[in-house]
């Protein structure tokens, strides 16, 4: 309903596909933050490694999934960037969390690249990086 | 939790997802009856939202109640925003956000009940 109020020149992020994306983000983000504010306020002792990792993941969702919602040139590297650091995390922490287990002890979204979560948030930074890409490229060419 | 209810909810929700993909699959974007079917959904989980909340306040809690809380204000919200935030877009992407809500949907409901009733 606010499409008017976005440069009609460019392409938005979150149009077509993009729609899915940035639903996709939102409840991952909702998931993610929730999941960490809630073991880091509860169980701070037992990993606080794995569950402020927690935290950070949702908060990258978080940021992602409003710089995808927004429209814009900012937004866009924001979500261009979210996404890159998302997929440095996943692919780190869940190669960390195979090869030194005892690094982790606790699950986080991004052990074993997220196959606790249907590894979601393995494809989700692909999915996102290539679309904000494509956007990019159609809107120069 | 009322046990059918949540069987109800899981039931409806899967068969919104199937009727939305097949609306996304021939490239139709959400009409009204798309939005209707959403609203008896979301009704449907209110009621569930409700007799849980009713219960939780009336002493009888889960474990982990600040946890299942969380759920249940995410189940109380996912179908009006995800319905609103699919509505907004005029193509077949619009149903294919509501398939994601309904599929996911379920699976916190299943989360919901292990929270309530832990198999321990």
């Amino acid at each position: 309903m606010s499409e008017t109020s976005a440069p009609t020149t460019a392409r938005t992020l979150r149009t077509g596909p993009g729609r899915l994306l940035v639903a996709v983000y939102g409840v991952f983000a909702l998931a993610a933050t929730a999941r960490g504010s809630y073991q880091l306020a509860t169980r701070f002792d037992e990993a606080p490694t794995a569950y402020a990792l927690s935290l950070f993941a949702g908060i990258v969702y978080l940021v992602a999934a409003v710089g995808l919602a927004r429209a814009g040139r900012t937004s866009r590297l924001v979500a261009l960037v979210s996404c890159a650091v998302e997929m440095a995390g996943v692919l780190v922490v869940g190669t960390a969390s195979v090869f030194w287990p005892s690094v982790f002890p606790e699950d986080t979204v991004w052990s074993g690249f997220g196959s606790g979560y249907l590894f979601i948030p393995l494809v989700l930074p692909a999915l996102g990086l290539w679309w904000i890409l494509r956007v990019h490229r159609l809107d120069r060419g | 939790m009322v046990d059918w209810l949540t069987m109800t909810i899981q039931m409806v929700s899967l068969a919104m997802a199937g009727w939305c993909l097949v609306s996304t699959f021939r490239d139709q974007p959400m009409v009204v009856p798309h939005l209707v079917g959403m609203g008896v959904l979301w009704l449907l989980v209110l009621g569930q939202v409700a007799a849980a909340t009713v219960t939780v306040v009336g002493g009888d809690r889960p474990a982990e109640t600040a946890m299942f809380v969380s759920y249940l204000a995410t189940v109380a919200l996912l179908p009006p925003a995800c319905a609103v935030w699919g509505f907004m877009e005029r193509s077949k992407w619009g149903p294919a956000v509501i398939a994601f809500a309904c599929l996911i949907l379920p699976v916190l409901f299943v989360r919901l009940e292990q929270l309530w009733s832990p198999v321990v």
